[in-house]
């Protein structure tokens, strides 16, 4: 079992890439996973999903196992082996 | 069943089909989704549309708010939408209330659904407020660009829109044009007719989420 990352949107269209997965040797926290994608993706996951000040952006939806992290502990909300983060733009207009 | 339903009759029971042409709906919000979903449950034949919204049509609503034209440009949105949805003589009632959704709000007491028809989460929070209170299911959709999500909130569902959506609202206005918001009305229309029509398969703590770039849709689950 490893960690699932699954994009969507426009994540899924710049990166060319619908999921990542991670063999993960501990926990990790979100922040700790956005620093893995950053390497994957240059830096790309940090710009979107995060302030300069390193809190959450608003605009996007991090989910973990189906939850929102706002819900959960925000960013020190941990993951591991199994779980399934869900990331997107959630679309607001009408 | 309406003389113009015809085509339709195989595709539902005559149970269903008796349910549908009884149903009666609240759409609140008048836009690019409300017109569109207007135009689609007054053409399947549904009794009764609520229609609620506080703004005026303006030049920039045109590009995907199907009951307007130029020449309605400053009139109110909700009268505006009756008057070109009346033209087709379709039986379905037509109810416009011109007020802004709060939680004040007095929702109708014979509606079996709200359609979300807002632009901004914070107003859409407010709507699924409503319908707790109301005891009443609600079917929310959003679109930005080629992207949009849908999501089905029953009323006995601990699951709420905030739960899902915290985070949501930006700054700017949001890109949106009418073959997108069509295709997303017309499913949001869909999704709430497989409940209210006890179709098996309905969404349920579930997202549905609409790629029209990629053409996929995928759902994703909640909890």
């Amino acid at each position: 079992m490893a960690l699932k990352v699954k994009l969507y949107s426009l994540f899924r269209i710049n990166l060319n890439t619908k999921s990542v997965e991670y063999e993960l040797e501990s926990d990790i926290t979100i922040t700790e996973l956005i620093k893995k994608l950053d390497q994957d993706f240059e830096g790309y996951f940090t710009q979107k999903l995060l302030k300069k000040d390193g809190s959450i952006a608003r605009g996007t939806i991090i989910l973990v196992n189906g939850q929102n992290i706002f819900h959960l502990n925000k960013l020190e909300t941990k993951v591991s082996d199994g779980d399934v983060v869900t990331l997107f733009p959630p679309s607001a207009g009408g | 069943m309406k003389d113009y339903l015809k085509r339709q009759q195989k595709l539902f029971t005559a149970a269903q089909q008796q349910r549908l042409e009884e149903l009666n709906i609240m759409i609140a919000g008048t836009g690019g989704l409300g017109t569109n979903q207007a135009l689609q449950l007054q053409r399947i034949g549904i009794n009764k549309i609520y229609l609620y919204d506080y703004d005026q049509v303006e030049v920039s609503n045109l590009n995907r708010q199907l009951c307007y034209g130029k020449k309605d440009i400053g009139r109110l949105k909700v009268e505006a939408a009756a008057e070109f949805l009346n033209e087709f003589d379709l039986e379905t009632e037509i109810i416009a209330r011109n007020e802004k959704i709060t939680l004040e709000t007095e929702v109708p007491e014979d509606i079996d659904i709200i359609f979300d028809g807002m632009d901004n989460f914070e107003s859409r929070f407010i709507l699924d407020q409503l319908a707790v209170e109301n005891e009443l299911p609600f079917i929310h959709a959003g679109i930005e660009e080629f992207f949009a999500q849908i999501m089905l909130v029953l009323p006995e569902s601990e699951l709420r829109l905030k739960d899902v959506f915290t985070g949501s609202d930006k700054q700017e206005a949001p890109a949106v044009f009418s073959p997108a918001v069509t295709v997303t009305a017309s499913i949001q229309v869909l999704e709430a007719l497989k409940y209210l029509l006890a179709f098996d398969d309905y969404l349920e703590n579930q997202l549905l989420h609409i790629d029209l770039l990629s053409s996929q849709m995928e759902k994703i689950d909640l909890k």
